[in-house]
């Protein structure tokens, strides 16, 4: 695809000025964050998996920097910039280009270079109220601009995390089912192995050290563990430690004499994972199957059950809203509520905005903690084509 | 339209004397013409064959691009240059030389750590301790994206590395690598060991044919000649 043609320049401009009004005149800030990223933040931040859609290089000076593939990042670190303790409650909207390496090929629809209009709300201490806000402005933008009429794909990270945290199992155990939630035939097999033979193949480590170790005494362990390497003629290597290494080990032991997951917490997850419903229908059916899960999913039932109220209080259709509990898990960022505006024309393939909660981000990038953060942009270029597209 | 058929054939070393190698068993002989160091070839009985001399990665790109009909390289080259392999070109046969194993080899003494299932939890803990994330040298970018992704592993970083990368972890630029081993000795000198299911793709070079080049019906005409000669069944 060619650049964007000057008649279409004209009306993205145009289209740019109605939303960023609308963002400024609801007291978001217009920022303009660097075009030109330190790579490093995007790759150890949301991962590897990011880097096969970024552009990538190596500058004069050697230092590997990229082009923004999204606008969110950036504006975190804008933030940061300006309050480095993150102390402050702040309110950004921009508008500017973005850009993703796409692997079968650049077309109208996925571009290597577009331009997002959107919005980023850090600090606020009502996270629903924020993200019903949220959602609210940028389909009021949407509609500013033209869009008549959309599907709303709507999902909640939080929900899954809540269920976890409430289910009996180790630690290491929750955040290997995080890690493959977004792959459900992973999370299948590892929700299958958990719940009947948890212990990885013990017979590949060294057994009489991990007989020896004792999880009591992390000190003594990472000494026994050194002795070991040392009576084997192995070098410790590299920037994991010794007591990394025995904290693995006794993971490892832990695992082995640990019972396997309670086949109805297992059955659980699996039914929460497949669950595809109308938004307002979600919470009556969670209740519903997770019976007496626990008290930390019954809050994000209610958390969610408010937000809904909110968004249909500012007037969003939530009776054609739609929910999947898989959703949202693409972006390894998001934390909570998480949304996507289709439009029939183009297709849930490609959504003309989408957004989401991401409470961890902020520490990720280099504040001192969590903040609450929620945010969303619009994708301009498939804004103006289907809202042109309904002129026609 | 070509009215010859381009064939892209390793320029030095090993990879050209075996390829030689491979093409004289079939009473194939490639020829240099022009200058004694140019990069230009014919086979002898073969008027519409061109052969360019270049170096086995630039004949991936030569292939991927069409520019080259044929040619010999590495299959790990191919598989990390090419996004859309299947549709780009057809790796015809493999020759039996040029092995090398694409694996993921850890320090050895990252004794809880045998599969690359066990990465995870070591990330994690690392993730906790170091504040970043697990580094991954290799020049295989696209193949060892590919290979951790399909393990569900997400927490790590590539760091790209041209040449030393076993030296990366004890030099503590990288974690753990991605690299080419033959026989495993370089990576044992260098304290590193290949977990039990870390072998990503067992390399060798392979006969490829470009799917994108111009088969005009004379290049089709010179590459059927060529492996019938070569005892292979017509592709094109």
């Amino acid at each position: 695809m060619a650049g964007a043609q000057p008649a279409n320049f004209e009306a993205l401009e145009a289209q740019a000025r109605t939303l960023l009004a609308i963002f400024i005149a609801s007291g978001y800030e217009a920022v303009a964050p660097d075009i030109i990223q330190p790579a490093g933040v995007f790759l150890d931040v949301v991962g590897e998996t990011l880097r096969g859609r970024t552009y990538v290089f190596t500058d004069l000076n050697g230092e590997e920097m990229c082009l923004r593939p999204d606008l969110t990042v950036p504006t975190c670190r804008l933030y940061l910039a300006r309050h480095p303790q993150a102390d402050r409650e702040a309110f950004y909207s921009y508008n500017g280009p973005a850009f993703r390496f796409q692997p079968v090929g650049a077309n109208a629809s996925h571009p290597r270079e577009f331009r997002q209009a959107g919005i980023e709300a850090f600090g606020g201490e009502d996270a629903c109220e924020a993200d019903a806000r949220t959602l609210v402005l940028i389909l009021r933008a949407l509609q500013q601009a033209g869009l008549s009429k959309w599907r709303l794909q709507t999902g909640d990270v939080g929900l899954f995390d809540a269920l976890l945290d409430d289910a009996n199992m180790p630690e290491r155990w929750r955040r290997r089912l995080r890690d493959h939630f977004w792959r459900p035939d992973a999370l299948h097999a590892e929700l299958k192995r958990l719940s009947t033979e948890p212990a990885r193949s013990a017979a590949a480590f060294p057994r009489s050290l991990i007989d020896a170790l004792d999880p009591e005494d992390p000190a003594g362990a990472e000494n026994l563990v050194a002795a070991y390497l040392d009576e084997q003629g192995i070098e410790l290597i590299g920037a994991r430690t010794a007591a990394e290494i025995a904290e693995g080990l006794l993971g490892i032991a832990a695992d082995a004499k640990a019972p396997p997951l309670k086949p109805e917490t297992a059955a659980l997850i699996e039914s929460y994972v497949g669950t595809h419903l109308p938004a307002a229908e979600v919470a009556p059916a969670l209740r519903r199957f997770a019976g007496s899960a626990g008290a930390g999913f019954a809050r994000a039932i209610d958390a969610y059950e408010r937000r809904l109220k909110l968004l249909a209080d500012s007037g969003v259709d939530v009776a054609s809203m739609e929910f999947s509990a898989e959703f949202g898990r693409n972006v390894g960022y998001y934390t909570g509520f998480v949304f996507e505006v289709i439009a029939e024309t183009l297709g849930a393939e490609s959504p003309v905005a989408g957004g989401g909660r991401y409470d961890s981000l902020l520490k990720a990038v280099g504040a001192p903690r969590n903040v609450s953060a929620v945010g969303a942009a619009i994708h301009t270029e498939r804004l103006l084509a289907v809202v042109r597209g309904a002129k026609a | 339209m070509s009215t010859h058929l381009t064939f892209a054939v390793p320029s030095k070393g090993r990879l050209m004397e075996q390829t030689a190698e491979f093409l004289a068993a079939s009473g194939v002989t490639l020829r240099k013409v022009g200058p004694e160091r140019g990069y230009r070839g014919e086979i002898e009985g073969f008027g519409n064959i061109d052969v360019a001399f270049i170096s086995a990665s630039e004949i991936v790109g030569a292939l991927n691009s069409g520019r080259a009909h044929i040619g010999v390289t590495g299959e790990d080259l191919v598989r990390e240059n090419i996004v859309n392999v299947d549709e780009r070109v057809e790796l015809v046969k493999p020759l039996g030389f040029g092995h090398a194993d694409v694996v993921v080899a850890v320090p050895a003494c990252w004794i809880d750590v045998n599969e690359v299932a066990d990465l995870e939890a070591a990330a994690a803990v690392f993730r906790r301790e170091h504040g970043r994330l697990f580094r991954v040298a290799t020049k295989y970018i696209n193949i060892t994206r590919r290979f951790l992704s399909r393990h569900g592993l997400a927490d790590y970083r590539i760091v790209e590395s041209l040449g030393a990368t076993e030296g990366t972890p004890a030099a503590g630029t990288a974690d753990l690598i991605v690299d080419i081993t033959s026989t495993g000795a370089t990576l044992v000198a260098n304290g590193l060991r290949v977990l039990n299911d870390g072998v990503i793709l067992k390399s060798e070079a392979n006969l490829v044919l470009s799917k994108v080049a111009d088969w005009s019906d004379a290049a089709k005409a010179a590459g059927n000649d060529l492996f019938t000669r070569l005892g292979l069944p017509n592709r094109v």
